[in-house]
């Protein structure tokens, strides 16, 4: 356990250090929330709950990046692949929810009539799925630039896709566009329990395949052998 | 040769006939007072650096030869390849408890592809490692959180060990004295020089006190008296009986390893 808070904590440590990155991870979303404030609510805050989405999943792709090199040293000084991978989605998702907290406090202040605790759960769903999501493109692409070419791919994707259409719900951050429908229009529950279901499938799907492919990178390999001390 | 270069030479002299490190830090010290307060030649003061080391060994005799311990590495048949090209073909390595080895070769020959199959961080396509105790592994570059400040870094690593916080910061820094930094400044490591950052980099490296320590190129932006701690302090590791497997190009050091794998015919 104190081997995963470390790693958590040393993630943290890194990204607040980074003060250029914090402001970004804020201007993004805020930028989203604006373009579309002029419009129908519901367009804003969905078009917020993706901006959310995205700068958590970038700073994930660029911690998981940023980290490559030191995560087999760490492993021969005695951490197990899951404490390193665990311990940095611990710490993006407490960024995550840092980054969220203030803008779930704008549309308190700035929009009426709506289902709040649906709007806390969307973000929290965002955090959720955009941590493990942001790490796998990180550990898959060994590169900066081809996994955010990626990432901006799938965010444009679920832009432009018709939620309503089949295709729609392969997307990573369906739940919080569900979610945000029950929350905005008052819809029936279903949005909500749809949404949900979704976040927590995508979650679990993403940091299973997280684990896989750090299971592999940071193996124990079949040619070393280890004898006892003599 | 002027004063500094004689006495550099000196030192690595009294190394190479074992003299023990504390012993050696000492008369070379003596040495580099009476230079630099009577002045004059060290040429015409004390004669070559050769003769005088020989005359220091009389004086106060030698360490004595640690006797190589239990085999603490031990790889056998190492082959690899990336695509064609054969990088490595059955290299074999024995290093026991209180011996340095050094992997030499022509660059791209294979050193670091070596030194990294060792370490368990990449599979060869035919061969096997043994190894006996903990395993340390400095890589050449990289290695190191550019945001995360030292004393993170062996916290980090520390708790791998399942240090606690204060040894941890406590055993890097001391680790880091012995190679002539003091670790205890609030940078990050992007703000750290080459060298430094590659001290950090060493330090990271010995925190755990690995039995097998592998250093590929340790020394890369070392200044002059870095590089002379990084072996004095290679030498207490080894007198105090761990294996240590150094990847260099820098043939000047090899009279003071006791075994050496040239990889250069091992590369097709």
């Amino acid at each position: 356990m104190n081997r995963l808070v470390t790693v958590a904590e040393m993630t943290l440590r890194e990204l607040t250090r980074r003060r250029g990155v914090l402001l970004l991870l804020l201007l993004m979303p805020l930028v989203f929330w604006m373009i579309r404030r002029d419009s129908y609510v519901g367009q804003s805050i969905r078009a917020l709950f993706l901006g959310i989405s995205w700068a958590v999943s970038t700073a994930a792709l660029f911690a998981a990046s940023g980290a490559r090199e030191l995560e087999p040293r760490l492993r021969l000084a005695g951490y197990r692949p899951h404490q390193l991978y665990l311990g940095r989605m611990l710490g993006l998702w407490v960024l995550g929810l840092a980054v969220a907290v203030p803008f779930f406090l704008l549309t308190v202040i700035d929009a009426n009539n709506l289902r709040y605790a649906g709007i806390a759960l969307a973000m929290l769903c965002c955090v959720a799925v955009a941590a493990p999501f942001g790490m796998l493109i990180g550990a898959l692409l060994p590169r900066e630039l081809e996994g955010t070419l990626l990432l901006l791919t799938v965010v444009a994707m679920q832009m432009l896709l018709d939620p309503a259409s089949p295709g729609a719900k392969l997307t990573p951050f369906w739940s919080s566009r569900e979610i945000a429908t029950w929350a905005v229009d008052h819809t029936d529950a279903g949005y909500l329990s749809r949404g949900l279901l979704h976040a927590a499938v995508v979650t679990v799907l993403l940091i299973v395949t997280v684990a896989g492919v750090f299971g592999v990178r940071l193996r124990r390999r079949r040619h070393l052998h280890h004898a006892p001390l003599t | 040769m002027n004063a500094d270069e004689w006495l550099r030479v000196f030192a690595a002299e009294l190394h190479q006939r074992r003299v023990a490190v504390d012993a050696a830090r000492h008369v070379v010290a003596e040495a580099a007072t009476h230079l630099r307060e009577g002045g004059g030649d060290p040429w015409l003061v004390f004669g070559s650096p050769q003769a005088y080391a020989a005359t220091i060994v009389e004086s106060i005799g030698t360490a004595p030869a640690p006797r190589p311990g239990p085999v603490r590495l031990d790889a056998r048949g190492i082959t690899k390849r990336y695509g064609r090209r054969t990088v490595l073909r059955d290299a074999a390595l024995t290093v026991r408890a209180g011996q340095i080895a050094a992997v030499v070769g022509a660059n791209g020959c294979g050193k670091s592809t070596f030194l990294r199959i060792c370490a368990g961080l990449i599979s060869p396509d035919a061969g096997e490692v043994t190894v006996s105790g903990r395993l340390g592994y400095c890589p050449q570059q990289g290695g190191t959180a550019d945001f995360l400040l030292p004393d993170e870094h062996f916290v980090l690593v520390g708790a791998g060990q399942g240090l606690t916080r204060e040894p941890a910061r406590q055993a890097g820094r001391a680790a880091a004295r012995q190679l002539g930094w003091e670790a205890d400044r609030d940078v990050p490591a992007r703000h750290l020089s080459g060298g430094t950052r590659q001290k950090l980099n060493l330090t990271m490296s010995t925190l755990a006190a690995p039995d097998v320590l592998l250093l590929d190129e340790p020394y890369q932006g070392f200044d002059q008296g870095s590089y002379v701690n990084l072996w004095d302090q290679l030498v207490r590791l080894r007198d105090e009986g761990r294996a240590i497997v150094v990847v260099t190009h820098l043939l000047n050091q090899l009279d003071r390893v006791d075994v050496v794998l040239d990889l250069t015919s091992s590369a097709k």
